[in-house]
């Protein structure tokens, strides 16, 4: 809910075969095209491996229905839902 | 400080074998280093004299594990503050795992930029070696123009190596900083650095990732990126980190193992399958429920024996002390309050102990990162980070131990949050008190369901109660005085490992002895002064021994009789509110003060006599009970509020740095625990309880 105030971005529309990432489903490939949303969680996300290009698999669901599981550069990564939402793909 | 020691700072990702190759090269010397700004503890150490041998000495400074130096989190605040400021080490030791080079290798990009000189220990390379993913040292040394050195920092493997490897680069005439060039189509970042051009490169690197970030400092730079368009210095952020993964990409190729670490760490298809039960939907939460009930139950009760040892060892020190002195003030002093004093320091130890074994040993492991996934959806509801469960769960056995573990959350401000929180959830101490209460005043003639029945539905009121209040409080704090938005979760879920015991028992040591030497100090201390308090002024013709006159005549006895208007609204006499003042020092102490004060010596386990004593004292004014079961009521919730723990004040100022939080904790608990203790004993008499 906080981070949904900060949120001072208007996301692009998303068009074609692009989508974001926590629309995804388990075991779903996708690449990282473009990272929206505050500042702060954008570089982060940047930093940890989400530049454009980059191959994302989601690996799992947590049991509670977020956050997620993803693999990204060989390692494995917990982003909330909230948080993937931020990451743009391409299926 | 001399000129003539090294100074050498461990950096590097979290999980990557850091803290083990500290471990290693100082031979496990090394205690907490206090730096002046950094909010974020960093152990250090000096070189071992194995690996010392006829060289000179050598200090290593443990940093916190960080993915960046841009300085988003407070970890990497505190890493890019010791790396780029004042303190700045002769030399940087980056830690990188072997068998995950993409991530790692950022990190060692940024530290080229910062122009220190570096050593690279290629760590985990059995690992790596084991899946194939073999990197030649030499190969990635001469992409990164730095000494790389192969190292097994569970065994030991390489330590040598590094202590040569950083000499060397110690003794070099420093190093240029190697920045990573905007590629061709990267307009917008070439702008922004041309703008910046007045800061050093780096600076300039670091102020445009943190100004998007909204933590830049204020100041000349931050002026100009703040007239600049935004989606420009967006994109400029963008571009800058895209350069650099542009580069990692491109010396993995170069080493020929680009295509095979995109694809899958080698030990994360093992941790896959064992995830495959860990985190399973249904399986995965039951085993977190029995994983949190046996360290509850153990913190609860493994300690327990142990706890009675120290406490049987104390007794019978203090006897001796008496035997030997003979009665008196001095053996008084010495018995009840210092010997008590340190006893009540000591006690802890075992709970503290066992808490941060079982923490290490699942954060060691990569279990407690699997924890925070599972229920991090909960926790966020509050506004907390995932970590901060096990703290809280904690809280039921004890505060201490609990505050201590709050050290895995990174925030400080939500650090402070669970701090505030811990103190309500209903410790062991408060049991004694519960049981006294309910099993001298819940005894129905009439019970609603039998008196067994009706006690232990007190009893869990009692912690639900607590419980409650807890989250309540959370949510408030989170929203008001330490409002901070919902820290967002980006989890590394490292592959499972076996856990060094070692380094873990290590980081035990640790916990205990800053324990003893930060809190244990304040404990002591008020120790002697509650002693005081209820011993002077001292009883001149007696032996020496309490009494119920002598009680009531003690500065304690007066200050309760004095606050006796304050506690007759909430349903007390002068007798509890000595109690209550005695029960600072812990609060099951209260059983022995009432009993000192009904003049009886009082039997902590089986307190019949004291029960009985409850039950029968009457009003001398109206001839009515003066204990009534809303009275009890009244008495249980105040101890469910109040913060009646000088320990755990002791704890939270060592936590904090000073008294602020400390003082701020007690008196909005115990104003909150009168304030219900009030509402539950007048609102109780208006509807014709009691």
């Amino acid at each position: 809910m906080v981070s949904r105030r900060s949120f001072r971005y208007a996301p692009r529309p998303v068009t074609g075969r692009e989508t974001t990432l926590d629309t995804l489903a388990v075991g779903d490939d996708a690449e990282v095209t473009a990272v929206q949303g505050p500042g702060g969680i954008a570089v982060r996300l940047l930093e940890m491996g989400f530049v454009a290009g980059t191959r994302v698999r989601l690996v799992k669901v947590a049991p509670l229905g977020d956050p997620l599981e993803l693999r990204i550069r060989g390692y494995h990564l917990s982003l909330r839902r909230a948080e993937a939402a931020h990451v743009r793909v391409r299926r | 400080m001399s000129d003539s020691i090294l100074r050498v700072a461990l950096a590097g990702n979290p999980n990557v074998g850091k803290t083990s190759l500290f471990n290693v090269l100082t031979g496990s010397r090394h205690r907490v280093g206090n730096y002046s700004g950094v909010t974020v503890e960093c152990l250090e150490g000096e070189l071992s004299r194995r690996l010392r041998g006829d060289g000179p000495p050598m200090r290593l400074i443990d940093l916190p594990g960080i993915y960046s130096l841009s300085p988003t989190s407070e970890d990497e605040r505190a890493a890019y503050e010791l790396l780029a400021g004042e303190q700045r080490p002769d030399v940087v030791l980056l830690v990188i795992d072997a068998s995950n080079l993409a991530r790692n290798l950022y990190l060692a990009l940024q530290l080229l930029e910062l122009g220190v000189p570096l050593v690279l220990a290629l760590n985990m390379v059995d690992v790596a070696r084991d899946a194939g993913l073999q990197v030649e040292p030499r190969e990635l040394a001469d992409e990164l123009g730095v000494p790389v050195i192969p190292t097994v920092a569970r065994s030991g493997e390489g330590a040598e190596a590094i202590v040569e490897a950083v000499r060397r680069a110690g003794a070099a005439a420093g190093a240029e900083p190697v920045l990573v060039p905007p590629g061709p189509d990267d307009e917008a970042l070439r702008e922004a650095l041309e703008g910046l051009g007045s800061l050093p490169p780096v600076r300039a690197r670091t102020v445009l990732l943190g100004h998007l970030a909204g933590v830049a400092g204020p100041g000349e730079p931050g002026r100009w990126l703040d007239g600049q368009p935004a989606e420009r210095m967006r994109a400029a952020a963008e571009q800058l980190v895209s350069a650099r993964y542009r580069r990692v990409d491109a010396i993995l190729e170069r080493l020929g193992v680009r295509e095979r670490m995109s694809r899958e760490a080698p030990a994360m298809s093992r941790s896959e399958r064992i995830d495959r039960v860990l985190t399973h939907r249904v399986l995965g939460l039951l085993i977190f429920v029995a994983v949190m009930a046996f360290v509850f139950v153990s913190i609860f009760s493994w300690a327990d024996p142990v706890m009675g040892l120290i406490e049987d060892a104390f007794g019978w020190l203090s006897g001796l002390v008496s035997d030997v002195l003979g009665p008196g003030l001095l053996t008084s002093l010495v018995t009840d309050g210092l010997i008590a004093g340190v006893g009540n320091v000591v006690v802890f130890v075992p709970q503290i102990a066992l808490l941060f074994l079982f923490i290490g040993l699942l954060e060691d492991s990569g279990y407690l990162a699997r924890a925070a996934f599972l229920l991090d959806r909960l926790m966020s509801r509050l506004g907390l980070h995932g970590r901060a469960f096990i703290p809280l769960l904690s809280g039921y056995a004890c505060a201490i131990p609990a505050i201590l573990g709050t050290r895995t959350i990174s925030s400080v401000k939500d650090r402070l949050v669970t701090i505030l929180m811990i103190p309500f959830m209903s410790c062991s101490a408060r049991l004694p008190i519960y049981t006294l209460v309910i099993g001298a005043l819940f005894v129905s003639h009439e019970p609603v369901f039998s008196t067994g029945i009706d006690q232990g539905l007190v009893l869990l009121g009692m912690y639900l109660l607590s419980t409650v209040s807890a989250l309540a409080m959370g949510f408030v704090y989170k929203r008001t005085i330490l409002a901070s938005p919902t820290p967002p979760l980006v989890l590394e879920l490292p592959p499972y490992r076996l856990p060094r015991v070692r380094d873990t028992l290590l980081m035990v040591i640790d916990r205990v002895g800053d324990f003893l030497r930060g809190a244990g100090t304040v404990i002591l201390a008020c120790t002697v002064v509650l002693w005081a308090l209820l011993s002077f002024p001292a009883d001149r013709t007696g032996a020496g021994e309490g009494g119920p006159t002598r009680v009531a005549q003690s500065y304690g006895g007066k200050l309760a009789q004095g606050l006796e208007p304050a506690l007759e609204p909430i349903g007390q006499d002068w007798r509890v509110g000595v109690g209550i003042i005695g029960s600072f020092a812990a609060r099951e102490v209260l059983v022995s003060t009432l009993g000192l004060v009904y003049g009886m010596e009082a039997d902590d386990d089986d307190p019949a006599e004291l029960r009985q004593a409850l039950r029968e004292q009457v009003d001398p004014d109206t001839g009515e009970p003066q204990h009534t079961p809303l009275s009890g009521l009244a008495l249980m919730v105040f101890f469910v509020y109040a913060c009646q723990c000088m320990s755990t004040l002791a704890v939270v100022r060592r936590e904090t740095g000073g008294w602020r939080w400390p003082a701020f904790m007690f008196v909005s608990m115990t104003g909150l625990a009168y304030v219900a203790a009030l509402l539950v004993f007048q609102g109780g008499r208006l509807l014709g309880l009691g």
